[in-house]
């Protein structure tokens, strides 16, 4: 080695030295990787920043990968996590399906993996999955809006937006809609069910025509919060868009917890809200993929009991909605 | 008129229209038919540029992310204290400058229009995404009047689709430009061999098919009045549905926007109004929905083999 290059190798060493996970000589930092099907909501973009947050807070490096929706990409991801020698995986399938191989690779490489917030289709091979309990806090939200409804005097027309129907949790939260809406024959009677696909314009377009065949529909129920601006939009069309307490104020819930049900909840506008509760999710989520590296012992479902927040407990709760946190 | 009755899209339509009309009541009111046009309007518009672009043989398979792309930059200037006129602009600007790229990259790059629009599909939303940082944005309530305002009692999205549709059928059918592009779609070496430049017609029908994208991004928008990171998604798969739905032929030189696209838009959005007044199992939506655009389309293929052209 000439003269004039030992300096900055020597320089070279003593920074990678320096570098985070390589100060104690031989020891190999615990590396995860963090796979996102897609970034294209508010609570998926949150999501990612806490969980990327909550393992750099245990000095551990960080993978990421996000897929764009689609599951043959995000399967070669994995595998290039897996590779690369990761020590856990943390993952965002697109729905129950898709996980099911990446489930299997994982476990072939004797990797642990983690769903977060979507739950496997099938009982196959060993995942934990950390998700929120959509139909029980979608029960509870919904059984708080019947009472509102129940105690209008009169039954009230209602009407469901529904997710994708490919979504496991959008099934989840239409049946904890229907538990909750059966226990009230005499207060609610759900006139519509729009499948929405998890797509705004067909919400809108979904819910103007309910409103069509239903001008007095006095209940409404959005399976995701992104869906608010139609369901604001077609009311404020036909001018049903009222506070909660002046007259022809239609009843209002929605699940997430996102920024604009926040806004809406503090504007008066929104009757109740169920929130998944994120930093529990990543939390447990991070926990359990190093509880798993270390060989210990966890469920393969951890619930998130999430909760319900309306006008009766906002001051209380706000701070626990990750919406409210969101800068806009 | 006659063009009209031969379509086979009609006599879908009209047997769609039949059935939910006996099954309810609202159907035939004059309140659901507005209806069905104001929303048939965004994917009206964004299917008649798609049109152009299926007349040469071409696809552009970035619409819905140019919808959306639009809708960021118009969100995040009016976010930022822009008027909201000066967003809505901003973003009809976008969709002509997306269309021209994909017209240079297709006629100087020599590449397919399947291949650039598919980059782009993902180039583009990603850009939007990076533009609004995956924030959902909702715009002021003086947004929403470009959707519901009403001039001579009809409401504007349904003015702005008339004009568009009309627009387009006179350049289609009565200018040398409409020649032109459908006789690049019938035979692009022949029409280059007759010495027209057959570059410049193709830059110039994916520039139309961006900025109706953007137009028909902006009557999206306005009625939502909100932006969110799935703005736009899958409106591509719409807008070719519909294209094709009113006897665009995907290989080119054959297809009218009048009465074409009005019917190929309307009979979508029928069939998903119909669905919803009659509060249909949502289960069975994508498969009546698939079902009647399959017939449709089979029906238009069958009534062309018989005429000896292509499918």
């Amino acid at each position: 080695m000439s003269g004039r290059l030992v300096l900055p190798a020597v320089a070279l060493a003593a920074g990678l030295a320096l570098l985070p996970g390589c100060g104690k000589s031989g020891e190999k930092p615990v590396t995860v990787g963090v796979a996102f099907e897609t970034l294209q909501t508010e609570y998926w973009v949150a999501s990612f920043e806490t969980l990327k947050a909550e393992l750099a807070a245990k000095n551990i490096k960080v993978l990421e990968a996000v897929a764009d929706g689609d599951s043959n990409r995000q399967l070669e991801q994995v595998n290039t996590f897996i590779t690369r020698g990761v020590d856990g995986i943390i993952l965002v399938p697109k729905d129950g399906t898709a996980a099911m191989p990446m489930i299997e690779a994982a476990n072939a490489a004797n990797v642990p993996i983690v769903l977060y917030n979507r739950p496997p289709a099938r009982k196959e091979g060993k995942a934990v999955a950390v998700v929120a309990d959509n139909r029980s806090i979608t029960r509870d939200t919904v059984k708080y809006l019947c009472e509102l409804a129940k105690k209008t005097g009169k039954k009230q027309k209602a009407v469901l937006l529904m997710g994708d129907l490919a979504d496991l949790n959008a099934i989840g939260r239409r049946d904890g809609f229907d538990d909750a809406v059966k226990e009230y024959p005499d207060a609610v009677e759900v006139v519509a069910r729009v499948p929405t696909e998890w797509n705004q314009e067909k919400a809108l377009a979904g819910l103007t025509n309910a409103l069509q065949a239903n001008p007095d529909v006095g209940l409404i129920f959005t399976s995701s919060d992104f869906l608010f601006p139609s369901v604001v939009s077609a009311l404020k069309t036909r001018n049903l868009y009222h506070k909660a307490g002046e007259p022809g104020h239609v009843l209002l819930g929605g699940f997430d917890g996102d920024a604009t049900a926040y806004q809406m909840l503090k504007d008066g506008y929104l009757d109740a809200d169920g929130v998944q509760d994120m930093q529990f999710e990543c939390m447990k989520s991070v926990e359990s993929v190093l509880k798993l590296k270390a060989g210990e012992p966890v469920p393969d479902l951890i619930p998130d009991p999430g909760f319900v927040i309306h006008q009766g407990n906002l001051a209380e709760l706000a701070p626990r909605m990750w919406g409210s946190k969101v800068k806009k | 008129m006659r063009d009209l009755l031969t379509l086979p899209a009609v006599w879908v339509l009209a047997a769609v229209a039949a059935v939910f009309a006996a099954l309810s009541p609202q159907f035939l009111t004059a309140g659901n038919l507005i209806n069905v046009l104001i929303q048939s309007s965004a994917v009206g518009i964004v299917a008649t540029g798609m049109t152009f672009v299926l007349l040469t043989a071409g696809i552009d398979l970035s619409v819905g992310s140019v919808m959306f792309l639009g809708a960021a930059v118009c969100g995040v200037l009016v976010g930022g204290g822009w008027p909201w006129w000066a967003g809505a602009v901003a973003m009809l600007a976008v969709g002509p400058a997306c269309g021209l790229l994909h017209g240079l990259a297709i006629t100087r790059l020599g590449l397919t229009p399947f291949v650039v629009t598919l980059s782009s599909l993902f180039v583009i939303r990603g850009l939007g995404l990076w533009v609004s940082r995956t924030r959902a944005m909702n715009l002021p309530d003086d947004f929403r009047q470009l959707a519901t305002e009403r001039v001579l009692g009809v409401p504007v999205p349904v003015w702005l689709f008339g004009v568009v549709l009309l627009a387009s059928q006179w350049v289609v059918g009565r200018t040398r430009f409409g020649r032109h592009v459908l006789a690049v779609g019938h035979d692009a070496a022949a029409a280059r061999k007759a010495g027209l430049d057959v570059g410049g017609v193709l830059v110039r029908v994916y520039l139309i098919c961006g900025a109706c994208a953007a137009l028909g991004g902006l009557v999206a928008l306005a009625q939502l009045s909100a932006v969110s990171p799935t703005f736009g998604r899958d409106r591509e798969f719409d807008a070719i549905a519909a294209a094709v739905l009113g006897g665009a032929s995907l290989f080119g030189g054959r297809g009218n926007v009048l009465p074409g696209v009005l019917v190929g838009a309307v009979t979508i959005q029928t069939v998903y109004n119909g669905l919803n007044l009659i509060d249909a199992d949502p289960y069975s939506y994508p498969v009546i929905t698939g079902g009647v655009v399959f017939l449709a389309v089979l029906a238009d293929s069958l009534r062309n083999r018989l005429r000896g052209g292509r499918p």
